[in-house]
């Protein structure tokens, strides 16, 4: 079999517990939530910790609930199937409950957290394989070697953020509960990203996600997740768009969201193209006028590398046209947009 | 080691190995319930699918020491509860794979079984684009999956009698 | 000797058949179904052992040295195994063993197998592989096949007669090719291409051995040939092949992939007998990947001369063939490449020129349909695309070149029973071609493709006048009845396949039928597991050795009786009589009064082709007993804004003799055309340009989920074939062939364009599609 390091395993019961584990070891500890991203990774030897913590018998870190203001809390350990199947989740924030399905296969969606696909590694070709792949190249930047693949002579790497749920938590503004040695904090998303393909995250590994946090949807909030893979299950996507539209109640849209996901290191937010839709009212020309603008323009902005696997040219040609089909989606309510 | 006490197909069993084992290693090499399968061992078949408190889960990628307090059902475990509840045979689904030429070389199905299992306990009547969905974590390289999907309707028309 | 005797293809009684047709159970079914079915990795003995590979991270390179002493002196290691140890080569081909278990001299593959450490377990057996020190010597790795055909060195294998990277060259001609040219209504002269893709079992291989006190090895192995794993082993570990015992577990897919000799059974072999303790080998999906043994990529040329009624008059092919870096069976495949392309159209002039050459990569092999699906595809398309430019319906120019039945094809292959027009016929109907080709709107499309295959060759691997099959069968006096047969059931229900002949012979339920199987110490010799052969061979020997017990219990119950042979009856495990006295007996009964009669129970069945083949070097290589047919129409669409080829919906009529048993036949039509499309839209055995494998998982490789497959609807047709077991013929690698070209036929019916380059990936079609635009 692929034989994971060896390492122990603490079963905390509360945050302050599991934050302790954490710490209280000289050599590297890991949380585990599904176990989905670190299991195979670490069979890969891209983690080696010697301690593992894991999250499962922490009650704080589970469930989706409202709170009194209109805001949703959903527990970091609550499931992608969890996420997928809330029907107020859907009907709020439908690119999240999209994404969220469209997230890898059935087990993996039961077995994965949206704790763990926030903090979900960046992906590479030439990273995430095994030990003795990875020595036949001689490693990369990202681990245990000194050279980029992607980009030659490149001092930066540029794995990419292949997250699903990302991009479409990105867009609604969600808010990260995060743990840590010296207590609570939170932080809006957009802020957790840095442009380090080694570490995409501004927390360290040892700060404990515990909950993400949405805000009350506007009254005419529309969404919809777009992703681009060759198959119609199990693949991360070579391309993910998510979109949020607000509407007035003359259905024109005050406010708009767009973010990219699996062009680099960080989750993309197309702000530019976002405001072009401003102003516009879909089922009007205005709007399929800003939709062509829109996707134009994203293509511009999303520059697909050869880190993921698929032809990168190919994953910029999708760029405009899943944007576009995402748009619509959004505007109409009848997204995933997905090939299946 | 770490003694695991875990509750598969009814039984509670204690049992001592390495800490750092998944729980397709302990099933299959501890335990003895090699009926799961391991296709990739790293989440990307679907052949170790396992039940957790009835839910499908890949056990190659589940650390046996993070599922002590969940029901695990593995393959093994059908035939016996159906018997425990009065049947005779195998279960209905296993035997509705039979029936349909599901089984070619039947390395993916005990997962696949398992998969369909969940399925119709959740939803005894699904539609074919609910089965395809449901299944498809679980690929299956003999069959094309068209007789998997009429074991799956088969077994439905069965449980409802 | 009764091997070539016929039994004919009617129900052995006057009463029909009663289990052959049916939709029997698969006797080993519910095992799989309920986890109590035994495969290799499954197997646990006391004091076993966990074997590691320790693999070259070079795709070609001398090993200098190799220091295995800090391996040896870590705490939990038990053994530990260098090429020296295991210097015999083999080859699951006798005239070109290049292969050893481990690298004695060169590494010719990036995962190319090393050394190897048997230990407690798998993580210290992982450790001590961190601990073998190898020098290498880097060598220049080759790994385009154009740059391999002219480049002679550095050569991949040395000390060949060849100095070159050359692996096989056959250049054969029929007829008088190019005299076609002149005066030909049509030439049609296009270049084709077909990618690397592989088997992907499900089950990755694994082998566990076990030394016996006695001076025995017992080897089980997920392997597809159990007899020709014997032989190897009895060679390479120099050991009398009367103490070696082969024996195939329950078998997680093959397609082809466990059909060599693999590494890893010499080495838990070597190691067992080494250590005295049992030894397990399980490869991670990883290591399958560089297995491999799949699909030959191939660049081919075809040029096709034609009438203005489409009648074909001559084909000229020339075939480069990337072999990667061993033999494997490609001596067979680069004949396969050219031979079995004669039918089911008539060639009257034919020419092949295809070259085999060695590279730097993961070793090609046979994959379900070797070595003809990839020709198959680029000759369809070619006729594809002269019915078009002659106006012709695609149907219809395939059933005008029609070759027919009961006559032989232009490189002398004798062609029994032909169904490929029924084929033709259910697959028009079925898609409701004649309203909807040509007619669809744009973007979507249908497609038809037809082809033939082999049921078993008469060309056995090492030259030998023994029959290919053999069975033998025991009575028990409780009333079972066992079948041993060195058969390979991987799946595909030959195990089942001989229960259900057996049970019709005797008059029996299925249930009564114990199947024995790929067993050497128990089971007589059957080669194994390709070439589509089992059914046709193996279940013709066992309708042989049971019809020799149906005539001494026929005969014992006549006389007990007192009544004519003919008025006994065996049926559904009941023996009655047809005279006026109407009376009956039990099986078993009837089991007791032979075994009185003829004493202890038993017989031998076998069965061995007929001289077969062109009379020319290789002209018994692709002759078979019997072809079957296929043709396949797909219907599809394409996304012209993403370039995404989805394919709805195949049919496939495939031709299989006589269905002993329709759901069967039925999942391998279905198994068979789910591959190939996959191999169109999907999969991509691909290298980067380090020579790693892209992406050796089941992630990367992208194999369908059920979201991908297309709907399928299989047509069973069935001509009787005079010499199959009751009128059987194959039916699990005909059916892959003519998807693919059917779904690139489709293609063009959707969008107009010709896609003669496989994969047919989304920015492919996109960039045709442009093309096609700029044209216009
Ligand atoms: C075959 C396969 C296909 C996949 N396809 C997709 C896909 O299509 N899209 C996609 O987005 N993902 C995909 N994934 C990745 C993965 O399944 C999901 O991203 C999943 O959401 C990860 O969650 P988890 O709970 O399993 O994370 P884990 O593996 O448990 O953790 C992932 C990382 O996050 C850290 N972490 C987890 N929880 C917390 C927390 N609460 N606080 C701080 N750190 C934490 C862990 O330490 C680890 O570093 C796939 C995985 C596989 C094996
Ligand atoms: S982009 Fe890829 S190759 Fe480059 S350093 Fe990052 S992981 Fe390694
Ligand atoms: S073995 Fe667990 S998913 Fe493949
Ligand atoms: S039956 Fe063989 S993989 Fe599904």
């Amino acid at each position: 079999m692929l034989r994971l390091p060896k390492f122990e395993v603490k079963n905390p019961s509360t945050v302050e517990e599991a934050i302790a584990m954490m710490h209280a070891i000289d050599g590297e500890a890991r949380f585990l939530a599904g176990g989905t991203d670190l299991n195979p990774n670490m069979k890969h030897r891209l983690f080696t910790p010697e301690r593992v913590v894991a999250l499962g018998g922490i009650e704080e870190m589970f469930g989706i609930t409202q709170q009194e203001d209109g805001s949703m809390r959903i527990g970091a350990m609550a499931t992608l199937a969890n996420v997928a199947s809330h029907a107020e989740l859907g009907l709020a924030y439908p690119a999240l409950s999209q994404a969220a399905l469209l997230v890898s296969g059935p087990q993996l969606r039961n077995m994965g957290t949206l704790g763990g696909n926030v903090m979900l590694d960046t992906r590479c070709q030439w990273y995430n394989q095994t030990y003795f792949w990875r020595s036949a190249l001689g490693f990369c930047m990202k681990k245990d070697g000194t050279k980029c693949h992607v980009i030659e002579g490149g001092s930066k790497c540029v794995a990419a953020a292949s997250n699903d749920t990302a991009p479409a938590l990105m867009t609604l503004g969600a808010e990260l509960e995060f743990a840590n040695a010296t207590g609570r904090t939170r932080m809006p998303i957009a802020d957790l990203w840095q442009a380090d393909g080694i570490w995409n995250k501004k927390v360290a590994h040892t700060e404990l996600l515990v909950a993400i946090h949405l805000p009350k949807p506007s009254a005419d909030q529309r969404g919809a997740y777009g992703k681009l893979r060759d198959r119609g299950s199990i693949d991360f996507p070579l391309f993910g768009i998510a979109i949020r539209l607000d509407l007035d109640a003359q259905g024109t849209i005050f406010d708009a969201a767009l973010c990219a996901v699996a062009l680099q290191a960080r989750p993309w937010p197309l702000k530019k193209a976002a405001a072009l839709l401003c102003g516009t009212k879909p089922g009007e020309e205005s709007f399929t006028e800003a939709v062509e603008q829109v996707a134009a323009l994203a293509a511009k902005q999303c520059r697909p590398m050869p880190n993921i696997p698929g032809d990168h040219e190919y994953r910029h040609a999708m760029v405009s046209v899943y944007t576009k089909r995402a748009l619509l989606a959004a505007a109409n309510g009848d997204g995933p947009v997905h090939h299946v | 080691m770490r003694v695991f006490r875990l509750q598969v197909n009814g039984d509670t069993v204690e049992v001592a190995a390495p800490e750092h084992w998944t729980l397709l290693e302990v099933l299959r090499y501890k335990i003895g319930l090699t009926g799961s399968k391991q296709g990739c061992d790293k989440g990307d078949c679907g052949a170790c699918t396992v039940l957790l408190d009835g839910v499908p889960t890949l056990a190659c990628l589940s650390l046996a020491a993070t599922v002590e307090t969940s029901a695990i059902t593995t393959i093994e475990g059908l035939l016996p509860a159906h018997r425990a509840n009065g049947g005779e045979g195998a279960d209905p689904v296993q035997d509705a794979f039979d029936r349909c030429g599901a089984l070619q070389c039947g390395f993916c199905q005990p997962g696949m079984i398992l998969s369909a299992k969940a399925l119709l306990a959740k939803n005894p009547n699904p539609t074919s684009q609910e089965i395809k969905q449901s299944l498809s974590g679980n690929l299956c390289r003999c069959t094309g999956y068209t007789q998997i999907y009429e074991a799956v309707v088969l077994a439905a028309k069965g449980e409802q009698v | 000797m009764a091997a070539r005797d016929q039994h004919g293809s009617e129900a052995p009684g006057d009463q029909g058949f009663r289990v052959v047709g049916k939709e029997n159970r698969k006797v080993d079914g519910l095992a799989k179904a309920t986890g109590e079915a035994i495969y290799t990795d499954d197997i646990m003995l006391p004091g076993m052992l966990h074997a590691k590979m320790l693999r070259s991270p070079h795709a070609h390179a001398r090993v200098l040295s190799v220091d295995t002493s800090k391996a040896e002196a870590l705490e939990g290691v038990v053994g530990v195994l260098v090429g020296a140890e295991l210097p015999i080569r083999y080859g699951v081909i006798p005239w070109t063993p290049d292969e050893n278990a481990l690298a004695t001299d060169k590494v010719r593959f990036i995962g190319d197998e090393v050394a190897a450490v048997a230990a407690v377990d798998e993580d210290t057996a992982l450790e001590a592989l961190d601990l073998i020190e190898v020098e290498y010597e880097i060598l220049e790795a080759i790994l385009d096949p154009q740059k391999a055909l002219v480049t002679p060195e550095p050569a991949i294998h040395e000390g060949r007669k060849r100095r070159d990277n050359i692996s096989k060259h056959v250049d054969l001609e029929f007829g008088d090719v190019d005299a076609q040219l002149e005066g030909a209504d049509i030439v049609l002269e296009e270049d084709y291409s077909f990618h690397s893709t592989t088997h992907a079992p499900m089950e990755p291989h694994c082998a566990v051995a076990q030394p016996n006190s006695n001076g025995r090895l017992t080897l089980w192995s997920s392997t597809q040939i159990t007899h020709y794993v014997h032989r190897a082993l009895s060679r390479v570990l120099e050991l009398d092949p009367a103490r070696i015992r082969v024996i195939q577990p329950c078998l997680g897919g093959g397609f082809g992939g466990k059909s060599d000799p693999f590494s890893l059974e010499f080495v838990v072999a070597k190691l067992a007998l080494k250590t005295g303790r049992p030894v397990k080998m399980l490869w991670t999906r990883e290591e399958v990947f560089y297995a491999h043994r799949g699909r030959h990529p191939m660049q081919m040329h075809y040029r096709t001369t034609a009438k203005k009624d489409g009648t074909i008059t001559s084909v000229d092919a020339k075939l480069l063939i990337d072999g990667g870096s061993y033999s494997s069976f490609g001596l067979v495949t680069t004949y396969y490449s050219g031979q079995l392309l004669t039918g089911p159209y008539n060639f009257p002039n034919y020419r092949f020129d295809s070259t085999r050459v060695f590279t730097n990569k993961p070793p090609n092999g046979p994959k379900r349909g070797h070595g003809s699906v990839q020709p198959r595809f680029a000759f369809e398309v070619q006729l594809d695309e002269i019915a078009n430019r002659l106006g012709i319906d695609p149907i219809e120019i395939r059933r005008r070149n029609f070759i027919g039945a009961d006559t032989e094809t232009v490189n002398g292959q004798r062609i029994s029973s032909n169904g490929f027009m029924q084929c033709l016929d259910e697959v028009e109907d079925a898609s409701d071609w004649k309203a909807r080709h040509g007619k669809l709107p744009h973007g979507r499309g249908l497609g038809v493709a037809g082809s033939m295959y082999i049921s078993g060759t008469n060309y056995p691997v090492y030259p030998n006048k023994m029959p290919q099959a053999g069975v033998q069968l025991k009575i028990d006096r409780s009333g079972l009845v066992t079948v041993f047969t060195g058969g390979n059931d991987i799946g595909q229900g030959s195990n089942s396949m001989v229960a259900y002949l057996v049970a019709e012979e005797l008059g029996l339920l299925p249930t009564s039928i114990h199947v024995v199987s790929a067993d050497t110490d128990l089971c007589p010799v059957d080669l194994g597991a390709y070439s589509s052969r089992v059914t046709f061979m193996v279940g013709n020997a066992a309708i042989d050795g049971a019809r020799k017990l149906r005539k001494q219990i026929i005969e014992a119950v006549a006389k007990h009786w007192e009544v004519e042979a003919r008025d006994v009856r065996l049926m559904d495990g009941t023996v009655i009589d047809l005279s006026e006295a109407a009376r009956s007996m039990t099986h078993v009964e009837a089991f007791h009064l032979a075994e009185e009669l003829f004493d202890t129970l038993g017989s031998t069945g076998a069965y061995n082709t007929p001289e077969l083949g062109g009379d020319y070097r290789g002209g018994t290589i692709g002759a078979s007993p019997a072809y079957s047919f296929t043709a396949h129409a797909a219907e599809v669409e394409v996304d012209t804004e993403t370039g995404r080829i989805t394919v709805l919906k195949v049919w496939a009529a495939h031709d299989c003799g006589r269905a002993l048993n329709p759901i069967i036949v039925r999942g391998q039509i279905e198994g068979s055309t789910y591959m190939g499309a996959a191999e169109v839209v999907l999969e991509n055995h691909d290298l980067n340009r380090f020579g790693l494998h892209s992406g050796p998982s089941l992630l990367d490789y992208r194999i369908p989920t059920s979201l991908d497959a297309p709907d399928l609807e299989a047509r069973i047709v069935e001509s009787i074939d005079p010499e199959g077991p009751y009128g059987a013929k194959e039916a699990g690698e005909g059916p892959l062939h003519s998807t693919i070209p059917a779904i690139a036929n489709a293609v063009f019916d959707a969008v107009g364009i010709r896609l003669r380059h496989l994969p047919f990936t989304p920015a492919k079609v996109l960039k045709a599609l442009r093309e096609l635009e700029e044209q216009n």
